[in-house]
């Protein structure tokens, strides 16, 4: 019963990425006092990608070509672990925040290997912007789960989920506390503007997806929407879990997904609220922002010590 | 004793007897083309020391050099050096230098006075005269594949219709590098760039993401126009050649060409279509300012205020419809005047559409200085030194926002601008792209002003006037401030109704030689900002191209195919025939 609510989740957020990053370009067009495209328009560009032919760089090797699948694999593999619709994660083993950082880690891993075995000098820019994305934001974002970890007494992020949603993780304030930092961290773990450094497509071209093209670029542009979504309901999962099923119970788990659903879409309104009024931060000072994120990480982490 | 009073009161003697006094003999002969210019001639080895003399001792900038092949007249080439004299004395100073057939070469004035450097390349690739001294000897204009020894502009060098073979199948253009750092990476930037939607190609030496140097290669859309207009079109026809040369600021080149003509045929240009000219000078700027405030949006990753400034736009290309009927203010200017005159109604709709775009530019202006990092990303970015615009004379807010408050409007009032009251040049301290950025912002409503000054001042009369005397060899330059600075032409008729010689200096072409400058030390991403708050216009600089589209099935139209179509604007002759 939980392969199959997991099978499905991998599936349906994989689905519905498309649609989300649509329904967020459609929003983007509003605020732009433009018309926009279809919400749909982002399935067309995928068909459009999948049916092209795929070029590669000259000398480029193995890592460019394995980095889209595994970027998307990635992401849908964390998509089946998630405790969405329940209060607990469908696959235990995958429901681990330990896993879960390395699967968020590996495809940021690939992407940059590949960014510096193509030729190309922006893709090279784009790999180093990346990394550097990844190690100033996962310190909090592990810092974040550490202290949800202490307050929900294990790592698995079912039971996280189980511990906020009964209101029983303690301390309070560390763990509201830890949410703010969290939703901050997620916010730039999606990569959405003014923290898109690794894409800029002003500064640096689309980065290291300039290399790519056809279903390799399609699978990447999917894995991006993917990634989104996916950081967005991880954030959701661990404390906005509120009417999500209790048990597997097939009407309970219905509920809870369409609960989650419209929680998820709440978040992304917001995000793309936001990534619509601001600039782009400029690359130099990207660690102004996380340390502030990583200030408040450690917040959480001091009153969870001092217990309140 | 009134001959001589009436000497001593002419603009620019105060400049001819000082460069008579410090360099004795030095003036072989000095005439005024118009009452603000004077062509001063002076040996050919005295070129460095008078033109320096006259940039840094007597507060000259350097719009540009124009050469000249006037063998046919004297049987010498001759180097003119244009001078802007902006301290004591305002006017213009020219020096002339007559340069030997034979041996071809002059001194150069470039490791005295920087700015001369674009001009005195080009002097190379277009007639073969070789600036001795000169540090960078690489081709400017010309692309690679060009046959070494055939010089464009020299009167017997190629009919214009032609297009030599190519001399080479690779590119050969040699990018330099002027920084201390040993081991840097090249960043290509272009030829086509994603956000320089036209072609430059800009070398990046980067270390990480920090710039240490950077060159660039334009002209990749040299039209070859002047070689255009002295072979095929008449002298009067030239304004609306001159308008093409830009998307964006046409009709100042238009003004500009026009006026170096009236200006060395004396040509009085009635006093209304002075006020109308300037009024569609204003306008142009207007579009042409919130065009590059939506690209700041745009280059910072700020699509939504991009989105919003084109939107308003419009409203400022609406009045562009209304005034001259078409989007562009294009095709309104002859020589001696304008074809269109502003109707009342136009003028009541006029100022009801000033006072709408200042209500909606003003708000627009506020959302982008309170949007988040607009600050972080503009300030300090791109910083151009004083000392370095100083030596490269640069032109337009990009001068401006490093403190020194050029303009030509104001430098040298001319048309409808010699009756503005209470209004000056704008400038900004931080030598920044966000100074560069609030110039933009406050010439913007410098220029609504200025055309409700202009509409309510404008007296009634002629807008034409076609009584003049064509005299051949006359020659004379024409300014106008540019959106992005003054355009500089300098006209000279020949005897056969035809441009003898047509130097139109775009304002971007003053700008291009510091770019290098302002990258220095700035990141990667910081660098299409920079472009970017230059505003280049890479047409004006490339001066023009003939676009060849041919396509598989071609289709000729009558003349009265197309004149029925543009007034009925329906049942396109073309429609069903693969358009």
């Amino acid at each position: 019963m939980t392969i199959i609510i997991a099978i499905l989740q991998a599936v349906l957020l994989v689905a519905a990425a498309p649609l989300a990053s649509g329904v967020a370009r459609k929003i983007r067009a509003k605020m732009h006092s433009r018309t926009g495209t279809s919400v749909l328009q982002d399935y067309y560009d995928l068909a459009k990608l999948w049916r092209r032919c795929e070029v590669r760089e000259g000398g480029s090797g193995l890592v460019s070509r394995i980095a889209p699948p595994v970027f998307l694999g990635s992401f849908a593999l964390i998509a089946a672990g998630l405790p969405l619709a329940m209060q607990a994660c469908p696959i235990p083993l995958l429901g681990d925040i330990i896993t879960v950082l390395y699967l968020m880690a590996l495809p940021r891993f690939i992407f940059s290997l590949a960014a510096i075995d193509s030729a190309g000098s922006y893709t090279a820019i784009g790999g180093i912007r990346e990394l550097l994305v990844g190690v100033l934001v996962e310190p909090s974002l592990m810092l974040v789960l550490f202290v949800m970890a202490v307050a929900a007494g294990s790592t698995n992020l079912g039971i996280m989920t189980q511990a906020v949603g009964t209101l029983t993780a303690y301390p309070f304030v560390a763990v509201v506390v830890a949410g703010v930092a969290c939703a901050m961290a997620c916010y730039i773990e999606m990569g959405k503007l003014p923290f898109d450094l690794a894409e800029a497509e002003q500064e640096i071209q689309e980065g290291p997806l300039a290399a790519y093209s056809g279903p390799s670029l399609a699978m990447l542009k999917l894995g991006v929407s993917v990634k989104q979504l996916v950081v967005a309901s991880l954030f959701v999962a661990v404390f906005l879990p509120f009417g999500a099923a209790q048990a597997p119970d097939a009407g309970a788990v219905l509920i809870g997904f369409l609960l989650y659903a419209v929680k998820v879409t709440a978040v992304l309104l917001v995000a793309a609220v936001i990534e619509n009024s601001v600039m782009r931060v400029r690359y130099k000072y990207l660690g102004r922002y996380t340390w502030f994120v990583v200030g408040i990480a450690s917040l959480s982490l001091v009153f969870l010590v001092i217990g309140i | 004793m009134t001959t001589k009073r009436q000497t001593a009161l002419r603009v620019g003697e105060t400049h001819v007897q000082a460069v008579r006094d410090t360099f004795p003999g030095a003036v072989l002969d000095a005439t005024w083309q118009a009452a603000d210019q004077v062509t001063i001639t002076v040996p050919t080895d005295m070129l460095p020391d008078v033109v320096e003399f006259l940039y840094y001792g007597r507060g000259g900038w350097l719009p540009n050099m124009v050469a000249n092949d006037e063998r046919p007249i004297n049987g010498s080439y001759a180097l003119y050096y244009l001078l802007s004299m902006e301290e004591s004395d305002p006017g213009f100073v020219v020096v002339r230098a007559e340069v030997d057939p034979d041996s071809m070469e002059y001194p150069s004035v470039t490791p005295r006075v920087p700015a001369c450097v674009w001009s005195e390349r080009e002097a190379f690739d277009m007639f073969g005269l070789r600036a001795q001294g000169l540090p960078d000897e690489r081709r400017l204009v010309l692309p690679d594949d060009w046959p070494s020894n055939l010089y464009p502009l020299r009167k017997d060098a190629m009919d214009y219709r032609r297009r030599p073979e190519p001399a080479c199948a690779v590119e050969n253009y040699e990018f330099l590098y002027e920084g201390h750092a040993e081991e840097t990476t090249q960043v290509p930037m272009g030829p086509l760039h994603i956000t320089s939607d036209e072609p430059g190609h800009f070398r990046l030496f980067v270390e990480g993401e920090d710039i240490i140097d950077a060159d660039y290669r334009l002209f990749y859309v040299h039209r070859g126009m002047e070689k255009v207009a002295e072979s095929r079109l008449s002298y009067d026809a030239v304004t609306f050649l001159a308008d093409r040369i830009c998307g964006i600021c046409g009709n100042a080149h238009s003004v500009a060409y026009a006026e170096a003509v009236e200006n060395a045929q004396g040509i009085e240009v009635p006093l209304r279509a002075q006020y109308i000219r300037a009024i569609l000078l204003e306008v142009e700027r207007l579009h042409s300012h919130l065009l590059n405030l939506g690209l700041v949006c745009h280059y910072c990753g700020f699509d939504t205020g991009f989105q919003h400034f084109f939107r308003v736009r419009e409203k400022a290309m609406d009045l562009a419809v209304l005034l001259t009927g078409a989007r562009k203010t294009y095709g309104l200017n002859l020589i001696g005047g304008v074809r269109r005159d502003i109707l009342d109604e136009q003028k009541l709709a006029t100022i009801a559409y000033v006072q709408e775009l200042r209500n909606e530019v003003e708000a627009l202006v506020d959302m982008l200085t309170s949007t988040a990092n607009f600050e972080s990303r503009t300030a300090g970015i791109g910083y151009l030194d004083p000392a370095v615009a100083r030596d490269f004379s640069p032109v337009g807010p990009c001068v401006r926002g490093s403190g020194i408050a050029r303009d030509v409007r104001f430098d040298h009032p001319f048309d409808g601008y010699k009756f503005l009251v209470g209004l000056s040049a704008r400038s900004h301290n931080g030598c920044d792209v966000q100074s560069r950025t609030l110039v933009r912002v406050e010439e913007f409503m410098d220029s609504l002003t200025m055309i409700e000054q202009l509409l309510e001042g404008a007296p009634a009369g002629p807008v034409l006037t076609e009584k003049w005397q064509y005299t051949p060899h006359k020659f004379a330059l024409g300014y106008t401030e540019a959106p992005r600075g003054e355009d500089m032409h300098w006209a000279m008729v020949g005897d056969n109704q035809k441009c003898y010689r047509w130097r139109a200096k775009a304002a971007t072409y003053s700008n291009w030689p510091i770019l290098r400058y302002m990258f220095r030390g700035n990141t990667v991403a910081d660098a299409a900002i920079i472009v970017g708050s230059m505003d280049p216009c890479y047409s004006c600089t490339d001066r023009v191209t003939v676009v060849d589209v041919k396509k598989k099935t071609e289709t000729v139209l009558t003349k009265d195919q197309l004149e029925g179509y543009c007034r009925r604007r329906t049942h396109s002759p073309l429609a069903g025939k693969g358009w």
